[in-house]
């Protein structure tokens, strides 16, 4: 399969239901390799459950994901759909990077620990090399000197750059981060910023709801505006501002921001 | 008349002598008959003033009056709990006589009467120590036992109670009903007494064992269960998020963090099983409630009772102090 020929993600007609009330609503997506991809959107409006659907933390009611040109999560048993084996959602899962807004690294390890843990439980890899490919995404994330330390002791950009090794130890071809900066003091978002510009430069396609529009218009290729689990609009970052000015939602959730 | 004085003086002696056997040997016995006949009464300080005129012999003379007078003298000052004074009388008759045989027994009989009450414990316990030593390492092996057992069971019963297929959780659901819900002891009666019936027989030490190990995998399950789930579910997600399966997740990520959280309620019903063992006594195991009682019912001595409840309490503050250490150690990366 050529993987030039699909993109790596694929969305069709996801939607996504709590009881009565419809989180993401039929929504339609393509994410092609070495895409940025921001998301943005008031409160509520579906972000977190979209991202959660992609690496199958959320069931969803409807819809189709392919990923790399196969599809994923769901299989079709007597005419209905049932979530696919798990080792077969974990092997996705494992091929996707999550970063949580509230970082939840795993307090009972240290920070090599933490970001070893992947390579070795789930790659099956051996002490050293675990070692070896933790050692190697801290000093990414420029956190060497904190590898035998426990998340405790850490700042919150600390604890968000060790998310972000933690994820980049399984070697994923796609990165989700959900709000990756909202849980942090205003002085130390930079530093995450930082890090996720530097994976960009080396070419990782990702998706990134965020609320920090600089950040947006400087690293995205494409800006999503989500509303009641909709895309209301969605260009570059040029074209989505310009749009803005006919839009009286987005404008107005620009507005807040700014 | 050097030699006059000599001979004047023994004659003398003699005299002394002679009249005093004579006149002793009519009117000590009366002075005993006397003496009894006050004591009868009641009268104990008129008996005892009328011994104390007997007095003591010269050195040849003979014995018997005062020896008497004086161990009865004794007996009575004893008997009014004036031990002392009873000493007294005792070696008064022990400095003539050395080797008196009643007097020397007497006195050491008084003297241990009046070693205080911790000489006569401590003999106690050194009498009672070896029966409850080994009553406690028998305890001591079932808390060990039933401590190995129950947190395994316990995390299976929890694990299975959140398990999403519904016959894992009802049948961990029913063992923690019934477990929690009947009484220890009966459900020792029933393992012991009742499982013979069924064909199944157990030595008491198997089935206090399996007795207790269930009953405390209940109680352990159901903690087990609250402390998972009050791990912050973040941590899942982040586990499957890296492609962790529920299974490692678990073992990786929640169980171990459950440890630290786990530790002062698991302490308690660990302190509480080394009491529950008592219960164990019931089904003829020998164990240290078993030890102590039996001893209490040989001598009717509460030393044996007390002793026992200080080891009961030298071993639950030995488990508190070592579960404190493991708390600590557990919860070791929460300390900035
Ligand atoms: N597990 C859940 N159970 C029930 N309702 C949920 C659940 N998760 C999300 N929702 C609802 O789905 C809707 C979308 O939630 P979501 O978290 O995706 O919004 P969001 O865009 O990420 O918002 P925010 O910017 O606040 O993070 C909200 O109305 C939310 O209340
Ligand atoms: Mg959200």
């Amino acid at each position: 399969m050529n993987i030039a020929s699909h993109p790596l993600l694929k969305l069709e007609n996801i939607t996504k239901r709590f009881k009565s009330l419809t989180a993401v609503n039929g929504v339609n997506l393509e994410v092609s390799h070495g895409e940025k991809l921001v998301i943005i959107g008031p409160s509520g409006s579906g972000k977190s459950t979209l991202l959660r659907s992609i690496n199958l933390l959320e069931e969803i009611e409807e819809g189709t994901i392919h990923f790399e040109g196969r599809e994923v999560g769901y299989v079709m048993r007597n005419a209905k759909r049932h979530p696919d084996r798990p080792q077969a959602i974990s092997a996705l899962r494992a091929e996707i990077g999550m970063v949580f807004q509230h970082f939840h690294l795993f307090p009972h390890m240290t920070v090599l620990g933490n970001v070893m843990e992947g390579p070795l439980t789930v790659l099956r890899k051996s002490a050293d090399e675990a070692r070896s490919i933790a050692t190697d995404m801290l000093v990414k994330v420029g956190l060497s000197d904190k590898r035998d330390v426990f998340p405790a002791t850490l700042s919150g950009g600390q604890k968000q750059r060790v998310a972000i090794a933690r994820a980049l130890a399984m070697r994923p071809k796609l990165m989700l981060f959900d709000e990756p900066t909202s849980a942090l003091d205003p002085e130390l978002v930079g530093e995450v910023f930082d890090t996720i510009h530097t994976l960009a430069d080396e070419g990782m396609t990702m998706i990134i709801v965020t609320h920090h529009m600089g950040f947006a218009r400087e690293l995205a290729d494409r800006v999503i505006f989500m509303e009641s689990g909709n895309f209301l609009a969605q260009g570059t970052p040029e074209e989505l501002f310009s749009a803005a000015q006919d839009n009286d939602r987005i404008r107005g959730f620009l507005n807040r921001l700014l | 008349m050097k030699y006059t004085a000599s001979r004047a003086f023994v004659a003398l002696l003699f005299l002394w002598t002679l009249t005093g056997s004579c006149f002793g040997a009519v009117d000590y016995d009366q002075l005993f008959r006397q003496s009894s006949d006050l004591m009868a009464q009641g009268d104990l300080d008129g008996a005892l003033a009328l011994l104390k005129q007997v007095p003591a012999p010269a050195a040849d003379e003979e014995a018997g009056a005062f020896v008497s007078s004086r161990m009865q003298a004794g007996r009575i000052l004893a008997s009014q709990n004036e031990t002392v004074k009873a000493i007294a009388v005792c070696q008064e008759v022990l400095k003539l006589f050395p080797d008196n045989s009643e007097a020397r027994n007497f006195l050491a009989a008084l003297k241990d009467q009046l070693k205080p009450g911790w000489h006569t414990v401590l003999s106690d316990v050194v009498r009672f120590l070896p029966s409850l030593a080994r009553g406690a390492v028998m305890t001591l092996m079932l808390v060990l036992c039933t401590m190995l057992v129950s947190p395994l069971g316990g995390l299976l019963i929890a694990l299975g109670r959140i398990s999403t297929l519904r016959p894992v959780s009802g049948v961990c659901w029913f063992i923690i009903w019934f477990f929690r819900g009947t009484p220890l002891l009966l459900q020792l009666f029933f393992i012991y007494y009742g499982l013979p019936s069924l064909g199944i027989t157990l030595s008491p030490f198997t089935s206090a064992v399996i007795g207790l190990g269930l009953n405390y995998s209940a109680y352990l399950g159901e903690i087990i269960r609250g402390a998972i789930q009050s791990i912050d579910h973040g941590q899942m997600e982040a586990a499957k998020a890296i492609g962790m399966s529920y299974s490692q997740a678990m073992r990786r990520i929640i169980v171990p963090q459950t440890y630290k959280r786990l530790m002062p309620p698991v302490g308690n019903e660990f302190i509480a099983l080394i009491k529950d063992t008592a219960l164990v006594s019931t089904i003829a195991m020998v164990e240290l409630m078993r030890a102590a009682d039996q001893l209490f019912n040989a001598y009717f001595n509460i030393t044996a009772l007390a002793l026992a409840a200080v080891i009961y309490l030298v071993l639950t503050t030995i488990f508190t102090f070592i579960f404190e250490k493991i708390e600590y150690r557990a919860g070791i990366y929460e300390h900035r």
